[in-house]
């Protein structure tokens, strides 16, 4: 039973939390991938997830599914990652160019070889500027309203209105060519 | 293809991918470590607890001591006869004939060369900070890193545990010396970390430049010094990794973050040949500055600087490795 397993997680069990490990590393794995556009990045984020899981994991209550808390928790360990990274990283970028901090997420490539992915779009989604490619994952791919991704972002809801438009005009834009 | 082509698209994309290698043993080891230092902790936090209140009741925490060493420096518009107090927001001035001695809570001191003009800040437990407007200090701090900070025109000197001189003229072009510990000098897009027995130039706008060992042979410096602050850059970079030799090596690694992201690979290649990186660090994760890349081989850099350093004349370090010859 899964909620079996969570309980005997939240006392402590390692054998329990590596089950729900196992059961839900793909939905987060997922999500972290498509989150950060890079494989590399993903791994190490899911293993932070999971870490964060660890120690959060007497808060959870029952009052949601416990994929649900999990796919949240995943979500803020993602963008506080980026945010911070991004502040670290444009500490050591020179001033003139700034747009480096962005590229340089980028440098692991995408599995290949996925079994059933679609790898044409999930390139053109890894490709898309950082801001689109959060809000194009979170509304059109993960179901959160706008007011939700303009909280969880930092964004106004009119930024995220704007970059998902942006977002799904260079995903047409470069899935036709 | 039009929107609804795109979105059934998207639809049916897989919720669930598996991540091309088992995560479990990494979250496993980071999980056993963390229960580890939960109790390991416990009475460690109790003690600090414990002494920062010791600490807090007794620290007057608006005003710092001076002590004038030669000649009558000024606070604000009053000659200092033999000691007094530094106030938050007050201005120690020296002429060229006078120097003060200047206590930093209880942490540190700072030493005020002639024609030197600096302003108490802040004056709190867990911060320490002045105004450098022109002139050099000499720093000695010993506490815990970033309690100590000296604002300069050009960007501010992050004391990390440390010794230093910081000089500076009114515009912000400087030197900065760090003779122990390790200093951090940073602007909104710039940072360098400078360990002891290395150097680094500051100018106004630009920040720190790269920093460099003070055996460092002065072509090599000036090859820096053009690439970081005057124009033929590439020209400079060349120059630079050319005369580069492993003692160098801590400023190939800030210059690796600086270069223009198509002319990394070369600085990374020649940086891997004077200093090989440690088991972990790859070069496609360096070249694309992830931070766990770039800490493991800083760590390996600074180790084996700090080696040299504090063995000079006692034994030779090879400076690839960090073992004595």
């Amino acid at each position: 039973m899964p909620d079996d397993l969570v309980a005997r997680a939240q006392a402590g069990d390692q054998t329990a939390f590596r089950e729900l490990y196992r059961q839900h590393t793909g939905r987060v794995y997922a999500l972290c991938l498509r989150l950060t556009g890079d494989a590399r990045d993903a791994e190490e984020r899911t293993q932070d997830v999971f870490v964060r899981l660890w120690d959060k994991l007497r808060s959870f209550r029952g009052e949601s599914a416990f994929s649900s808390w999990l796919h949240r928790l995943a979500v803020n360990v993602v963008l506080n990652e980026r945010r911070t990274t991004g502040r670290r990283e444009r500490r050591v970028m020179p001033a003139e160019d700034p747009d480096n901090v962005v590229g340089a997420q980028h440098a692991a490539p995408l599995p290949s070889s996925t079994p059933g992915l679609s790898i044409d779009l999930e390139r053109a989604i890894a490709e898309l500027p950082d801001g689109a490619r959060e809000v194009f994952v979170l509304y059109d791919i993960e179901g959160y309203g706008h007011g939700e991704i303009a909280q969880l972002v930092g964004i106004a809801e009119g930024t995220s209105k704007a970059q998902l438009f942006r977002a799904r005009r260079l995903l047409r834009e470069k899935l036709e060519r | 293809m039009n929107e609804q082509e795109l979105l059934d698209a998207v639809g049916r994309l897989p919720k669930s991918l598996e991540p091309p290698r088992d995560l479990w043993p990494g979250i496993s080891t980071r999980i056993n470590a963390r229960l580890w230092r939960r109790w390991y902790w416990v009475p460690l936090a109790a003690a600090a607890a414990l002494a920062l209140v010791l600490i807090g009741r007794s620290i007057k925490p608006t005003a710092w001591d001076v002590t004038a060493l030669a000649g009558r420096p000024l606070i604000g518009t009053k000659r200092l006869a033999a000691s007094g107090r530094l106030r938050v927001g007050d201005w120690l001035q020296t002429d060229d004939s006078s120097r003060a001695l200047v206590a930093v809570g209880r942490i540190g001191q700072v030493e005020v060369q002639p024609d030197t003009r600096v302003q108490l800040v802040v004056a709190r437990a867990n911060e320490h900070r002045l105004a450098l407007a022109r002139g050099t200090i000499a720093a000695k701090v010993d506490a815990v890193p970033r309690l100590f900070f000296v604002d300069t025109p050009a960007g501010t000197a992050i004391d990390l545990g440390c010794a230093y001189t910081l000089a500076t003229d009114s515009l912000g072009k400087g030197l900065l010396h760090v003779t122990g510990g390790e200093v951090e000098f940073q602007t909104r897009q710039r940072s360098a970390r400078v360990p002891l027995g290395a150097l680094v130039q500051i100018r106004p706008a630009l920040g720190p430049g790269t920093p460099y060992v003070e055996d460092a042979p002065a072509p090599f410096v000036r090859a820096l010094i053009a690439f970081d602050f005057e124009k033929g850059r590439a020209r400079a970079m060349r120059t630079t990794l050319a005369l580069a030799r492993p003692q160098d090596a801590l400023s190939l690694w800030h210059l690796l973050q600086r270069v223009a992201p198509p002319l990394r690979g070369v600085v990374y290649d020649r940086l891997a040949a004077l200093v090989p990186p440690p088991p972990g660090v790859t070069r496609g994760g360096a070249i694309a500055l992830h931070p766990r890349d770039l800490e493991g081989y800083w760590t390996k850099i600074h180790s084996i600087h700090f080696r040299r350093m504090v063995l000079r004349g006692v034994r030779e370090i090879n400076p690839r490795t960090g073992l004595a010859r």
